[in-house]
């Protein structure tokens, strides 16, 4: 028995390495020669292929967003996509970590048809350097090249990598230019005050590191509970890693490069060590604590609904939902509104950070789908105008209208959508339900008019946007590289440094942990991060030039 | 000649076709079994192969042996990490306080469990402790969460008694936190635990106590020399193979427990191999760290089983 497992096991053992000798995606890096050379003569460039096939097809989408929760197909302006193109989709998000997910997609040969990601997450350049997907360009040439007609080509230039391919287009994708001719400018950061209570307290100035003390001082000793509820002084959206990282030094407007164009080291600005330690201070008074650092997602959504947070450095963008809830609750002037927040010592204004060409998240076509013709197809439609325009405002007549030449929504949808943001959602699925494909330059026009308590917040943000800062989006190197791996123990251990700097119990001590620090940060091969990140700002400006 | 060496070696189609009949004989026992071997296989046998990984630098594009080899490299890069021996000292100060405390309560539970007279009662309390273990650790560990927070039940209720003057953020102390995960884990899974035990309990022949009881033994007496010397061989067992399991933790937990606060004392070896290795997608790395922590296992299991064998006779392997 014992011979017939033995020989069983080396079998099993074989035929695993013959399947995994198998796997990989990787076999050719261009669709087929042959294909191309006939097609290339067969198209029209100015008519989009999705008009010419609309049988019925199902695509998977994955999209890089654990926290996504819509479905395709339940929507009014899914079912009518899907009739419009005969393409049905299948939208599939992470139920964990994105990279980790995708990664065993990539190791197993399922990735689905369509995915979007951020490109910050690890796994983003391991999809495209190891042939996960398909060079868009190609496509585009061999299957549909009204492609190009739909895509920006500033966006074209940003996002082309060295070898000349494209391989995803973004959404939400914003040239410095056109932030400055329209105002909007896809900023987010602001520091938000409670507004009934900032007022009560005689709207303090926080922007020095006195006045930030005073006012925490004053609501300790006058205002720890108010109208019933118990204040929470201070959030910090992201916690260490981003709110009192980036965040913060926005706030402080610590440059990214110094005079010379080298790389600046922003964690050792002196205004930005100066206000962790009055983060310190203020801990160390018992002014603050650290819950933002502790409490889960539903906790500090439950305490943003109550309007619990006295001031917080938070995307306004994530608090549009709360705003809503407190503007309509009994005490109406609760909402959060946007006041000037951490400035540096000589006063200057924030670098708060706008969109850039990187948009927010990028969708590929995986080399796993059968049908690339119709993936590239379906981009380009969804790209485009039309597209847009189904996606954004859903069908004339039911739920937008023209007027004076210009599209908006019907009133109903408006009213729902203030009032119900799900059913609006799920119903209807329209404005932002769908972004994965959004080209904000051209849904903004159409856009409604936020209500007062979102304008407060994002009118803050617009104006006080940085928006040549767009080229600095994203410097951190990714994947698995010796600068990568450098990068991220680096960045794990100053998310722990953080709390241990809040929480010291003097300021030589807070000095000795930075110190320490520092010392970890150069054993772990901080030289190699900057080295990569100053040859991708080069890169980067040699683009521009 | 001829015939007395046929007798002796059965030629080979004749062996084959015995083992066949046999196979069939036995057609129900080996369905039961070929599953479990199968699944062994699988999931056991079969990744072994790719252990490889952690002596190359792995690409997931690549097939496993066409990998650059880089021999040590990922050894040497975690075994110089004072990362990976931070996390090692909390897995091993999390496991100190599960084997020494926390192995002894499942048995308290099952032996009071087991002196209860009432069944009713009895029946409600195995039940009440032992369905936190259904509950995923998403779910548990979210509610534990909340009623750790500042305007939590558990601050409430210590501000109350008058144990403390103001509310404390429980979690965000990295010195707090092996008691927070070890008493966690042991309200969840405490009941479960003592199953195993209780049924050892049930089997144990009654004429013994009976026995005991007519010279004269107490209750006390009666569960110290008898219960607890016939279920010795399930403690033992239970014992060795927790010891072998010191190296891992209870991933679900410390995921769920932890946070940039906590992260000194909560990152135990599945959690920086997490961080370290699968969020960066650096596959040889977590190999590598996993091959260390099964080798160092075997080692442990090994060394608890011969000293079981020493003390008390007991082997389970």
């Amino acid at each position: 028995m014992k011979r017939y497992l033995a020989i069983l096991l080396v079998l099993c053992s074989l035929l695993s390495l013959a399947a995994c000798g198998t796997e990989p995606a990787v076999t050719s890096d261009a669709p087929e020669a042959t294909d191309a050379a006939v097609t290339d003569s067969g198209l029209d460039p100015n008519t989009p292929a999705w008009t010419t096939d609309t049988s019925a097809i199902e695509l998977e989408w994955f999209v890089g967003a654990s926290w996504y929760p819509y479905t395709w197909g339940d929507s009014l302006s899914t079912q009518n996509i899907t009739e419009k193109t005969g393409v049905d989709i299948e939208i599939i998000t992470p139920t964990g970590d994105v990279s980790e997910e995708l990664n065993l997609m990539m190791i197993s040969g399922t990735l689905p048809d369509l995915i979007t990601l951020g490109s910050w997450e690890n796994c983003f350049s391991t999809l495209y350097e190891q042939g996960y997907t398909w060079a868009l360009n190609e496509l585009a040439d061999q299957y549909d090249p009204y492609f190009y007609n739909v895509v920006d080509s500033s966006v074209v230039a940003w996002h082309t990598k060295s070898d000349g391919n494209l391989y995803c287009v973004p959404n939400d994708a914003y040239g410095a230019e056109q932030m400055a001719e329209t105002g909007m400018t896809a900023a987010v950061q602001t520091f938000l005050v409670r507004k009934d209570l900032y007022e009560d307290m005689g709207s303090p100035d926080m922007s020095t590191p006195e006045g930030f003390l005073e006012a925490l001082r004053l609501l300790k000793s006058d205002f720890s509970t108010y109208k019933g509820e118990t204040i929470t002084p201070f959030y910090a959206q992201g916690g260490s890693g981003y709110g009192l990282t980036d965040y913060l030094q926005n706030f402080l407007a610590v440059p990214y490069e110094d005079e010379d164009g080298n790389i600046y080291d922003r964690v050792t600005d002196p205004d930005y060590i100066e206000w962790l330690k009055v983060l310190r201070q203020a801990y160390e008074e018992g002014l603050i604590g650290i819950d933002y650092l502790v409490d889960s997602d539903d906790q500090v959504t439950e305490k943003s609904n109550n309007g619990r947070y006295f001031c917080m450095l938070r995307e306004w963008s994530g608090m549009q939902e709360a705003n809503g809830i407190l503007a309509n609750s009994e005490n109406p002037d609760s909402y959060y509104i946007a006041i000037d927040g951490p400035a540096n010592s000589d006063g200057d204004a924030p670098l708060i950070f706008p969109g850039s060409l990187d948009g927010w998240m990028c969708t590929f076509i995986s080399k796993d789908c059968e049908n690339p013709e119709r993936a590239i197809a379906f981009l380009t439609y969804m790209l485009s105008e039309e597209g847009q325009m189904d996606m954004f405002l859903g069908v004339e007549g039911e739920t937008y209208e023209v007027v004076d030449g210009v599209p908006q929504l019907t009133d109903e949808m408006i009213d729902l959508m203030n009032n119900d943001a799900e059913t609006f959602a799920t119903q209807y699925g329209l404005v932002d339900t769908y972004w994965m494909l959004r080209n904000s330059v051209i849904v903004d026009q159409w856009r409604p008019e936020s209500p007062y308590y979102i304008t407060e917040m994002s009118d803050w943000a617009d104006e006080n946007a940085y928006v040549d800062g767009g080229i600095y989006n994203n410097l951190e190197p990714t994947g698995d590289s010796d600068a990568a791996v450098a990068a991220t123990r680096i960045d794990q251990r100053w998310q722990e440094v953080v709390p241990e700097l809040i929480t010291a119990e003097s300021e030589e001590e807070f000095d000795s942990i930075l110190e320490a620090f520092l010392a970890d940060r150069d054993s772990y091969g901080y030289d190699l991060v900057v080295e990569y990140e100053q040859e991708l700002l080069d890169a980067r400006k040699a683009l521009f030039d | 000649m001829r015939t007395q060496e046929a007798r002796i070696k059965p030629r080979l189609s004749e062996r084959l076709s015995r083992t066949g009949k046999e196979f069939w004989k036995q057609r129900q026992l080996q369905a039961m079994v070929w599953p479990g071997i199968i699944w062994m296989a699988v999931f056991s046998y079969i990744p072994l192969v790719f252990l490889y990984i952690a002596f190359t630098d792995y690409r997931i594009s690549v097939p496993l042996f066409e990998n650059d080899f880089v021999g040590l490299k990922h050894f040497i890069a975690f075994l110089t990490d004072d990362r990976f021996w931070r996390a090692v000292y909390n897995t091993l100060g999390l496991s100190l306080l599960r084997i020494t405390i926390g192995f002894c309560i499942p048995i308290i539970l099952a032996l009071l469990l087991n002196e209860l007279r009432c069944e009713r009662f009895k029946k409600i309390v195995q039940t009440v402790s032992y369905l936190p273990h259904f509950i995923s650790w998403a779910i548990f560990g979210g509610i534990l969460l909340s009623w750790m927070s500042e305007s939590g039940i558990f601050n409430q209720l210590a501000i109350s008694l008058g144990l403390q003057d103001k509310a404390i953020l429980y979690n965000g102390d990295p010195d707090n936190f092996w008691m927070i995960a070890f008493l966690s884990d042991t309200l969840k899974e405490m009941g479960w635990n003592a199953i195993i035990y209780l049924a050892a309990i049930t089997s144990i022949d009654p004429e013994l106590y009976e026995a005991a009881e007519l010279d004269g033994a107490g209750r006390f007496q009666r569960m110290w020399h008898i219960t607890i010397q016939c279920i010795r061989p399930t403690i033992a067992l239970l014992f060795i193979l927790a010891v072998s399991g010191c190296l891992s933790s209870n991933f679900d937990q410390v995921f769920f427990l932890s946070n940039s606060a906590n992260m000194s004392r909560s990152e135990t070896l599945d959690l920086y191999i997490y961080n370290m290795g699968i969020v960066s997608g650096r596959f040889s790395f977590s190999t590598a760290v996993l091959f260390f922590r099964s080798i160092i296992s075997y080692a442990l299991l090994r060394l608890c089983n011969f000293t079981s064998v020493k003390l008390t006779g007991e082997s389970i392997i």
